[in-house]
């Protein structure tokens, strides 16, 4: 195995080969060291023992201890079931937007795939969910084969290379999600701009974090987004719709940041207020720092929120 | 609008330039794919709009600026009509002609029109340069002209400062004729005369034109508004009215409206200081019209002056008019008749009557008695009812025309009536013996009289009239001769056949020779007799030895001599004195004679100025308004002389603002070389196209760095 840098740059981790290979790249990167994962949740660990007694499952009797100690006794675990987890890609036009790094899609494209990656490894069963082309439905149902995995990335690798097309919601793809669980606790992470027109998408994620599902948002922008370098007589085109426009940046860009501004701390605090896990993230910053705020992030959140 | 190097406007093609620039400009624009666009579009709006204006007048400014370099130069220029007079700085000879006539008082905006002229005056002494010799000559009639021009413009300015508008009217051609004379003894080419005026009709005369062709050029610098309405009373008319009393008199008003509208106006009459009759007087335009007023004058008072005035408009001066009301007194005459006859006309004494009571009017002043000789012979002055039943006490003045001689006692009578105060008149004749008067009448006369010489002995009737005698000098300031002009006009025509020579002098006191014949010989002499005068006139009072008679002066030559040898010249103030003119008065017996004017003008005559003489003249009669005179006689008690008190109008003619036509003004000469300025010029327009281009740049560069 190659050594890695201290750092993943997402700009050279692009030029890596397949998307499986990068997401292990980047989970070793953000992993390397530590004893377990963090993002763990199996449905394996064993808790104690206790007496048989009428009506418990026959496969949990623990025949090793009734031949040492001639008494039937039942295994517990911790948790009776595996931990689902909704992935949720942002694949509008807006994430293909690329100021100078790569672009949106692609990083929240591996952010997921190394999210992917590590929940296989931890045999949950992870299913994937794109919104953007409304012609196009993109859903990878919840499975925990690793051979699963594969085919998710596959699937994520597809829309990374298209590189994102239409200006559907994410409100689409969470209010599907919502259907697909039928009231079974889910982990939700979703990776978007969150250009949304409306304030739907807030909306949906507060009502699916209100339905005891774990949620978290990966808020991806693109530096340039964010600090506006641009000079000279320059014409904006949108990337959802037709619009265009001839502009002196410079005597616009005050008013530009100060909107950015507000519109981050209102998304920030929305999702807060919901009780939304959010991390915000700029394509030129390291995956796997993202990563691990994220993994550390769940983690601190407690048993009864851990993945 | 014009080019003077219009093929440089091939450089207008160069507008291309801003257009392709625009057009590459948009094109160069970086094309970015945003994703955030939505938070541009919020403020779209704005920039979107600011940013076309921008360009649209970033646009604009290149163009206009191509395009102002290419007309900037191509040098455009254009026409327009000069503002005031040109002037043109340097050495030359200028005379500024300044109205300064009543008329210039006339007021715009409550300021005179002639602080405006003073102003424009000032304006082009200084244009002209200080190498420039000027002199200021005023337009009012009679003002004092500058005698030669100068260089001292400080001077000439304090003089255009201290204008004021004086009571006298314009006399424009008079003082273009002066300013002519000042220029042509100047040395320098270039001759120009400024005339800044009312330019009235008035003031000019066409018909005599200050200069010739080789005259100075004139501008004529035309301060008037357009319409200069006036109403001035033009005259006041003042006579007797038995009518109204022993003491009416009537008041002729004359009320002239040079304006283009009618006017309605108040008149009020003022006798001695209190208004007594005030009327309206309504004036179409351009006309004239009278109103009568009927008033008495004082009581106690035979002479009173009388004031009309008008309600005041733009030019006041001329709103008021004076006059001396008196009541007549009636001289008496007691005509004795050396020669009566039965047809009227051949008379002796039919042209003195004709002459002392015109139409045989009851107003005209004069109360007569024909007697003969004989008549006179029995009179007695001492005891009446005799023979004549006359009484000379009663009379003021006699005439002895061609009387014989009187006997010593009827001379010691008439001689003794004489000293008391009366006047005698004696005239010559054919019944006239000089040896017999020699006798007997020296005390009734000035000068022995000799035999008369006929100047017309011997001659053919074709060269009676050539060797006629004429009246040559004359006394012009003595009261008999105040009437008339200077030049005589109206007796100097008059032919003396036959004249009686004089001799010796006798002992009257102040004899004195009033008139002369071409010959050298006297024709009238004066002297006084005691407190009386005594009159000879060495012709005949008919046609028998000349034709006097038949002239326009012997009516007021006899009016004038009969109401002298009275003492009454009631008639004095009632002239119509204008402002400028100058007034005789009668010195009498006075040794100190003051003459108190309205604006503190006035005169006092004393020692030599007085003594020995009959009269002394007034001169300073320079505002309109009535003069007092302050009289001390012999036995040093001083008192007003009502009887000499006199009035001064501003002259009518002043009133009239018309203004006059293009031709009737003097033909600008050429100016000794120089031609007169055409009425536009030239005004070049690339520096200002220039420093337009200069802004244009300056905002180009601002926009292209917002």
């Amino acid at each position: 195995m190659p050594t890695l840098p201290e750092k993943i740059d997402p700009v050279q981790l692009a030029r890596l080969g397949s998307l499986p290979m990068k997401a292990r790249v980047i989970v070793q990167g953000a992993l390397s060291g530590m004893h377990r994962a963090s993002l763990h949740g199996s449905s394996v660990e064993f808790a104690e023992h206790k007496e048989y007694s009428p009506g418990d499952e026959l496969r949990h009797v623990d025949w090793k201890a009734y031949a040492k100690v001639d008494r039937y006794y039942v295994k517990q675990f911790e948790h009776e079931s595996q931990l689902t987890i909704y992935l949720v890609l942002d694949a509008s036009n807006s994430m293909r937007f690329a100021g100078g790094g790569i672009p949106k899609i692609e990083y929240a494209g591996l952010s997921l795939a190394a999210l992917a990656y590590l929940a296989i490894q931890q045999q949950d069963k992870v299913g994937l969910v794109a919104c953007g082309d409304k012609s196009i439905e993109t859903v990878v149902p919840p499975r925990a084969r690793s051979n699963h995995l594969h085919d998710l990335l596959a699937v994520l690798d597809t829309l990374m290379t298209r590189g994102g097309a239409g200006d559907e919601s994410p409100a689409v793809a969470l209010g599907r999600i919502a259907e697909l669980t039928r009231r079974r606790r889910s982990l939700i992470i979703l990776a978007s701009d969150m250009f949304d027109a409306s304030d739907e998408t807030l909306k949906i994620l507060s009502q699916l974090r209100a339905q005891k599902h774990d949620v978290s948002v990966l808020h991806v922008l693109d530096p340039h987004e964010v600090t506006f370098p641009y000079d000279g007589l320059t014409q904006f085109e949108a990337l959802e719709s037709t619009n265009k426009m001839l502009v002196n940046p410079a005597a616009i860009k005050r008013e530009y940041l100060e909107r950015m501004d507000a519109f981050l701390t209102k998304t920030r605090a929305s999702l807060a207020a919901g009780g939304v896990d959010y991390h915000f993230a700029t394509t030129d910053r390291a995956l796997e720092q993202t990563l691990l705020d994220l993994v550390i992030a769940r983690s601190r959140l407690g048993p009864g929120r851990r993945a | 609008m014009g080019f003077l190097a219009p093929l440089m406007l091939i450089g207008l093609v160069a507008l291309a330039v801003p257009i392709a620039i625009h057009l590459i400009g948009r094109s160069r624009a970086r094309v970015v794919k945003f994703a955030a666009l939505d938070f541009l579009m919020a403020t779209k709006r704005k920039t979107a709009r600011s940013l076309r204006l921008r360009e649209r007048l970033l646009f604009l400014v290149r163009l206009i600026a191509c395009a102002a370099i290419a007309l900037a130069l191509a040098k455009p220029f254009t026409s327009c009509e000069r503002k005031g007079p040109h002037v043109t700085r340097g050495p030359q000879a200028a005379v500024l002609v300044i109205d300064d006539s009543f008329a210039a008082g006339y007021l715009i905006d409550d300021k005179p029109w002639l602080s405006r002229a003073t102003a424009e005056g000032r304006k082009i002494l200084q244009q002209l340069g200080p190498l420039a010799e000027v002199a200021i000559v005023r337009a009012s009639e009679g003002a004092d002209h500058p005698t030669e021009l100068t260089r001292d413009h400080l001077r000439l300015r304090d003089q255009l400062i201290a204008l004021e508008p004086s009571a006298r009217p314009a006399d424009t051609t008079r003082a273009l004729s002066r300013a002519a004379q000042l220029l042509a003894a100047s040395s320098h080419s270039r001759k120009t005369v400024y005339l800044v005026s009312l330019v009235a009709k008035s003031s000019l005369r066409p018909d005599d034109p200050p200069w010739g062709k080789d005259g100075p050029a004139l501008v004529v610098v035309d301060l008037r508004p357009d319409k200069m309405p006036n109403l001035a009373v033009v005259s006041l008319r003042v006579e007797p009215d038995p009518g109204a009393g022993s003491r009416g008199v009537s008041f002729a008003v004359e009320v002239a409206n040079y304006g283009d509208t009618i006017a309605k106006n108040e008149l009020s009459l003022t006798i001695a200081g209190r208004v007594v009759a005030r009327g309206t007087l309504e004036v179409p335009p351009r006309d004239r019209r009278t109103k009568r007023f009927l008033a008495t004058l004082p009581a106690g008072a035979r002479t009173s002056d009388a004031m009309v005035s008008l309600q005041g408009d733009a030019l006041p001066i001329d709103d008021r008019r004076w006059v001396r009301a008196s009541l007549r007194d009636e001289v008496r005459v007691l005509l004795v008749d050396g020669d009566p006859r039965t047809v009227r006309l051949d008379d002796e004494l039919f042209y003195v009557q004709a002459a002392l009571r015109p139409g045989d009017r009851e107003d005209s002043g004069t109360q007569m008695r024909t007697i003969t000789p004989d008549e006179l012979a029995g009179v007695d002055a001492k005891a009446k009812g005799t023979a004549a039943e006359l009484d000379l006490a009663d009379f003021d003045v006699i005439v002895l025309a061609n009387v014989p001689a009187l006997s010593p006692e009827r001379v010691d009578a008439l001689a003794k009536w004489v000293k008391a105060g009366g006047g005698i008149l004696v005239a010559p004749g054919d019944h006239f013996d000089p040896a017999a008067y020699d006798r007997t009448m020296l005390p009734l006369l000035p000068q022995a009289l000799r035999d008369p010489i006929d100047t017309t002995w011997g001659a053919q009737e074709s060269d009676r009239d050539s060797r006629a005698l004429h009246l040559v000098k004359w006394e012009a300031d003595h009261p008999i001769f105040s009437p008339f002009t200077k030049s005589g006009a109206e007796f100097v025509d008059a032919k003396f056949y036959k004249i009686a020579l004089l001799g010796p002098t006798t002992q009257t006191a102040d004899r004195k020779v009033l008139a002369r014949f071409t010959n050298g010989a006297a024709a009238l002499v004066e002297a006084s007799i005691g407190s009386g005068r005594t009159l000879l006139f060495t012709s005949t009072l008919d046609r028998d030895w000349n034709d006097l008679p038949m002239h326009p002066g012997f009516l007021p030559l006899m009016q004038q001599a009969v109401r002298h040898l009275a003492r009454k010249h009631a008639a004095f103030g009632e002239s119509d004195h204008l402002v400028g003119s100058s007034i005789s008065l009668p010195a009498g017996d006075l040794k100190r004679l003051e003459v108190r004017g309205p604006d503190n003008l006035g005169a006092v005559f004393e020692g030599d100025r007085i003594a020995g003489r009959s009269t002394v003249r007034f001169t300073r009669t320079e505002r309109s308004g009535v003069y007092r005179i302050i009289g001390t006689d012999q036995t040093a008690s001083t008192h007003e002389r009502d009887e000499l008190a006199f009035v001064v109008n501003v002259d009518a003619k002043g009133s009239d603002l018309t203004r006059a036509a293009a031709e009737e003004l003097p033909v600008s000469g050429t100016g000794a070389g120089t031609t007169p300025d055409d009425a536009s010029r030239r005004v070049e327009l690339w520096h200002a196209l220039a420093a337009a281009l200069l802004l244009l740049l300056l905002v180009e560069g601002f926009l292209v760095q917002r």
